[in-house]
Order: C-alpha cells, then sequence, then structure tokens
C-alpha cells in the first residue's frame, strides 16, 4: 500500500519554506537522535532499511505533523521496542 | 526545569535524554562516543567541501572530468571522501551546461551527500520540495528566485538507491580574475542542490 | 548474475503497489524508461527492512520524460531503480 512518505508528485503543500542560514541541527536533541540512530545502526540493533520502513509505518497523520528529527526518533522507539531492546513502559519513563 | 520525562506531555528533549539514558545503562551506547562522533561528523562534513570541489573542476578541466567520471575517486585528491559514515556511499556528480540543469531531491525521504556536504537544509526534507520539485521543477526554482531559461533542459534526480548526488554548477561569467579560495566562495549550498545557478 | 539492461535500453517499471518497504516512487509506476547507466549492486531494500536475506542485485539510473510521469513537463526525472523494479520494455509497434 502506498506510503505516505512517497509524496513525490502530490499535490496540496504549501510553499517551499527556507531558513536563512540554519544550523546543522536546531537543538541539541536532533543531534543527539542523528547519533543515536547512527550508532544503533551502528552495532546493528536495526538496519537503515528497518529504519525507513518504521518512519513510513507512522500514521500519515502524524507523520505530517511531526518534524523531521521527531519521525527520526518515532521510529527509533518503535524499533526498539519492536526488537524488544526496551519496552514502550521504560521509555515512557513509567 | 528540564520537564517531566513521563507520557505525552513531556517535551521531546526529555524524551531523547531519557531514551539515550536508558540504552547507555543497557550498555548500547556511549554518551561521550556518541558526543565524539557527533563532532567529528561536524568537523568534517560541510558544504564548503562541495565549494571546494567546484572551484578546483573550474580551474582545472583535468580534474573536472575525474570528479565527473568517478566522485569518490576524485574526491581524496582535496583531501576529502564520502566515508566516516554508515557505509560509503557513490558519489555521483553532475553538471550543468548552457542548455541543462540539474536538481536533486529524495521524494521517498531525504537521501543527501551528508558525508561530504553535512545535513541538508530542513527544506530539502520537507514535503512541500519533495513532493513538487519532481513534478514542477521550474514552480518550484521561482520560488527559490531562479528562472532558467525555456530553452534550459531541467532533469531532476531522485536519489532513491545507494549513491548520492551533487550539482556542479556552471561557473559565472566575469570570474577569469578570481582564484580557487575566491571561487569557492561563490558556491552556495543551494547551488550545491540545484535550486540556484550556483 | 550479469546486469539484465544496459545503457541505452527501455524499460518498464513494475506497477506493483506493495504492502512493503520499497523505494520505487509511486509517480514512477508503469512509467517508461531509459537505462542511463549502472549504479552499482546492492540487496534489495523491500527484503532488507523485513530482515529477508537479499543479495546484492544491479542498479541502474533510469530517465523518464515528465510528460510520461505526469502527463506535462518539458523536464526528465532520473531514479535509481533496483533491477527487480524493472521489465525490458516491449519495442513500440509490437502488440
Amino acid at each position: 500500500m502506498s506510503r505516505i512518505n512517497d509524496v513525490g508528485g502530490m499535490q496540496g503543500f504549501p510553499p517551499v519554506e527556507q531558513e536563512a542560514d540554519e544550523p546543522a541541527f536546531h537543538a541539541d536533541w536532533e543531534a543527539h537522535v542523528f547519533a543515536l540512530n547512527r550508532a544503533l545502526i551502528g552495532r546493528g540493533v536495526y538496519n537503515l532499511d528497518e529504519f525507513r520502513d518504521a518512519i513510513e509505518r507512522m500514521p500519515p497523520q502524524e507523520y505530517l505533523a511531526s518534524s523531521y528529527y521527531e519521525k527520526w526518533f518515532r521510529a527509533i522507539t518503535t524499533l526498539l521496542a519492536q526488537k524488544g531492546v526496551l519496552t514502550e513502559e521504560e521509555m515512557a519513563g513509567g | 526545569m528540564s520537564g517531566d520525562h513521563t507520557g505525552p506531555a513531556a517535551t521531546i528533549a526529555a524524551r531523547v535524554r531519557h531514551v539515550e539514558g536508558l540504552l547507555e545503562q543497557r550498555g548500547l551506547v556511549d554518551s561521550q562516543e556518541l558526543d565524539r562522533a557527533l563532532e567529528a561528523f561536524l568537523a568534517r562534513a560541510s558544504p564548503a567541501n562541495g565549494a571546494r570541489l567546484v572551484a578546483r573542476a573550474w580551474l582545472d578541466n583535468g580534474f573536472r572530468g575525474r570528479l565527473l567520471a568517478d566522485g569518490n575517486a576524485a574526491l581524496p585528491e582535496l583531501g576529502l571522501s564520502m566515508g566516516g559514515g554508515l557505509q560509503e556511499q557513490r558519489l555521483n556528480v553532475v553538471e550543468n551546461t548552457e542548455d541543462s540543469h540539474n536538481v536533486i531531491v529524495c521524494t521517498l525521504c531525504s537521501c543527501y551527500p551528508i558525508a561530504l556536504l553535512g545535513p541538508s537544509p530542513t527544506w530539502y526534507k520537507s514535503e512541500a520540495y519533495r513532493s513538487r520539485v519532481v513534478r514542477d521543477p521550474r514552480g518550484v526554482l521561482r520560488e527559490f528566485g531562479f528562472e532558467p531559461g525555456p530553452e534550459v533542459k531541467i532533469n531532476v534526480w531522485d536519489s532513491s538507491a545507494e549513491s548520492r548526488y551533487m550539482v556542479l554548477p556552471r561557473r559565472p561569467a566575469g570570474t577569469g580574475d578570481l582564484d580557487e579560495p575566491a571561487l569557492a566562495a561563490l558556491v552556495t549550498r543551494n547551488g550545491l542542490i540545484g535550486v540556484a545557478p550556483v | 548474475m550479469a546486469e539484465l539492461f544496459s545503457p541505452g535500453d527501455r524499460v518498464r517499471t513494475s506497477l506493483a503497489d506493495p504492502p512493503h518497504h520499497t523505494r520505487l516512487p509511486r509517480y514512477a509506476r508503469g512509467a517508461l524508461g531509459t537505462v542511463v547507466e549502472h549504479q552499482g549492486r546492492h540487496p534489495l531494500p523491500d527484503r532488507r527492512a523485513r530482515q529477508l536475506p537479499a543479495e546484492p542485485e544491479p542498479v541502474y539510473t533510469v530517465r523518464f520524460a515528465a510528460a510520461e510521469l505526469f502527463g506535462e513537463g518539458d523536464h526528465t526525472v532520473t531514479i535509481d531503480l533496483w533491477e527487480s523494479y524493472l521489465r525490458p520494455a516491449v519495442p513500440e509497434g509490437i502488440r
């Protein structure tokens, strides 16, 4: 089934917005998500294709409402739970 | 102060810290190692690398040919590489000419030569860019203030596999006197993606 | 396993709408394109995403006319596609 990430040619999105002189990461947490993902893939906890797949399986409304690194973090937590590395409860802080 | 790390009301920053902490407890990541890797990545990868390659290609026709034929093999001539990431990816450099212009996108996610150029701009990752540029590249370029003439053929590269793409922009007119660093200073990240002439 | 296609070959992309991860964008399904060059050999991500064994297979850079993809436009779109996504195009004029 066509997934929400597959947007090539899709109509209805707003004009492209540029941010002047934008930093590599807008917040520390973004940089940490970036680094975490590399480390987890490097360690073989999951592979890059599984990671992309996890992003694509986000509910469409959530996908479109999430920022880029929010999508990444969502995929990471999904995979960690799926692979039995951490539980949803642990990650929720409970 | 830092926010409750429980439930949906928690800030994402707190949730990321929490998960990183749990992974560290499990011995799966090391926070110091994460910081080191991040620093190393940001130090080596930036659009300035792309600008240097372009300036050298403008000045040295032999290098230009080698860069276009095999980007990965040519990068070390300037002390650069596509390594340092998860896996070294093939770099394809595509050249703008008088009658052809190239634009890069990854419609499916946001693939980009980050090992060389650093993180892509936020707009490159947006659904707005990814959806429109394959269907209406002239419209998107117009949003960036760039309107190639109708005689210029536009090709959009969708980086859908393992190779990564960078544009070799045309050398602007009237730059015959400039040295390599001055030429490199003319090259923008937007030019390397193809939404600007240089 | 030799490459099925060479630069210049006309190919048609799969029309399939798979229920899993894939790297054939929907806008390029069932489209007629021309192979530009080989792009190495890599395991099929459709299988890797499901942790299925996947031997490296040829990947091709394929060029499509915008009109073929969207019914309008004077540009081309070039996409890197795994061999599994491609079939030889039936030569024009042959039923």
